[in-house]
């Protein structure tokens, strides 16, 4: 398991990024950047069990980045919560990843607090 | 009623510039696109048409996720147009357009178009194959592989509705439209194929929640089963999510290889679907995934058999 899965800079302000730090060869979740706060969920819709919800890599998100999308149907879901909107799996929510933003500005795949100076 | 299949799917999109670059990596070709949509259109001129979300010029969305706002039946003759006028206008309107189409309503609220059929007649273009104990396609010393190879949609197959009440919508084609019921799926619910047709089915139904309501999916035929792995293994290559396939259906016995899209639904290319006139009996078949799929492939990164790369000490990674 990759704990480390980027910098914050490599995500576009306002836009979202897929991960395999599973290295599964196909990434398992995502993460959405709105200023310096993140949010991760699982790439898997809960309209279907696990069902990938890009529409072409790191593409989660709706045209205008106010929702994120599941693209096999076009649920849309709120960015903060995870919760379904509106489409098939309606008040239904994206399973949330815990992750940190350390002080270096790496994002981190935690469980637990995280010490990066052992690294 | 002589009706051929779909002509065009109209979608209210919210990312024209997204879904126009899909719709074109998927191997359509544009015609008159601009910033608010335009036409992509297959080999012979069925086709996907975007237009901006916003668009007052688009009926009205069907008030869920989905985004399509219009199916357009291409029908045989003006003979066919005036007929359908005539039965849906006996119980909803009619509306007569200035291109000379007409639109109404389906049982369940989705809009629908028909006009005289603008499908331009398509080549011959099946893929060649050499089988023992049968006479060779290819002329001997011809190649069958070319990485080149144009695999380009060749004609809109059929579309699938998720729709709230199956039994209902599925007799508003049988009894309105005279749409024949190939096959069902029990659960889930009838392929359709209209009389103008040979096509196991132009129209599937999914009975699902009404929060639902709207398109599954839609498809195009494509020349054959090694055009539908060429076109699909370069759609990944760009960085298209495969959703489902490479595989082959029971029920139709079609190839098939499903993507998300930015259009919220699936987009399909599709080979080698069986016919079937009015001689056919109709299987009824529980839902499940055996029923769905005689086989499936999943796609991977290109690969090939040896030994581990050099120095590679984890190359037996799992």
């Amino acid at each position: 398991m990759r704990l480390l899965l980027s910098s914050i800079d490599e995500i576009v302000d306002g836009d979202s990024r897929g991960f395999d730090p599973g290295a599964t060869g196909r990434d398992t979740m995502f993460v959405v950047r709105q200023g310096s706060t993140l949010h991760a969920y699982l790439n898997a819709c809960p309209h279907i069990d696990g069902a990938p919800m890009a529409w072409r890599k790191d593409a989660y998100l709706s045209g205008d980045r106010r929702h994120i999308v599941c693209h096999a149907h076009g649920a849309r879901f709120d960015i903060a919560s995870g919760r379904c909107v509106l489409g098939p799996c309606q008040d239904q929510a994206l399973t949330p990843v815990p992750i940190q933003a350390l002080p270096s500005g790496r994002i981190a795949l935690a469980t637990e607090p995280f010490n990066e100076a052992t690294l | 009623m002589n009706i051929i299949g779909p002509d065009a799917l109209v979608f209210g999109v919210d990312d024209v510039a997204a879904c126009s670059r899909y719709l074109t990596d998927y191997g359509l070709q544009p015609v008159g696109v601009t910033s608010a949509g335009g036409r992509f259109e297959a080999v012979d001129g069925t086709a996907i048409v975007l237009a901006r979300e916003d668009d007052p010029a688009l009926p009205q969305g069907l008030g869920t996720a989905s985004r399509l706002r219009k199916t357009i039946y291409g029908v045989a003759d003006q003979a066919t147009l005036e007929a359908i006028a005539r039965e849906l206008g006996r119980d909803r309107e009619v509306k007569s357009l200035p291109d000379g189409s007409i639109e109404s309503v389906d049982d369940m609220g989705f809009t629908l178009g028909f006009q005289v059929t603008l499908r331009r007649p398509l080549k011959p273009r099946a893929e060649k194959i050499n089988s023992p104990g049968s006479t060779p396609q290819r002329d001997v010393n011809q190649l069958a592989v070319n990485e080149d190879a144009d695999c380009s949609p060749l004609t809109l197959s059929h579309v699938v509705y998720f729709v709230p009440d199956e039994a209902k919508a599925a007799a508003f084609y049988t009894e309105r439209l005279g749409f024949r019921v190939t096959d069902h799926l029990g659960g889930a619910g009838p392929f359709l194929r209209p009389q103008g047709t040979l096509d196991h089915h132009t129209l599937f139904l999914i009975q699902t929640p009404p929060q639902m309501k709207g398109v599954e999916h839609f498809t195009f035929h494509v020349a054959g089963p090694t055009a539908l792995m060429q076109a699909g293994f370069r759609f990944v290559g760009k960085g298209y999510e495969s959703f489902w396939g490479p595989g082959r259906h029971r029920m139709g016995s079609n190839w098939f290889w499903y993507f998300n899209s930015p259009l919220g639904c699936h987009v399909e290319y599709d080979a080698d679907m069986d016919l079937h006139d009015d001689h056919w009996t109709g299987r009824e078949v529980p839902m499940s995934p055996d029923a769905s799929q005689l086989f499936l492939f999943q796609h991977r990164e290109k690969w090939a058999p040896g030994g581990p790369p050099p120095g590679g000490v984890d190359a037996g990674h799992h």
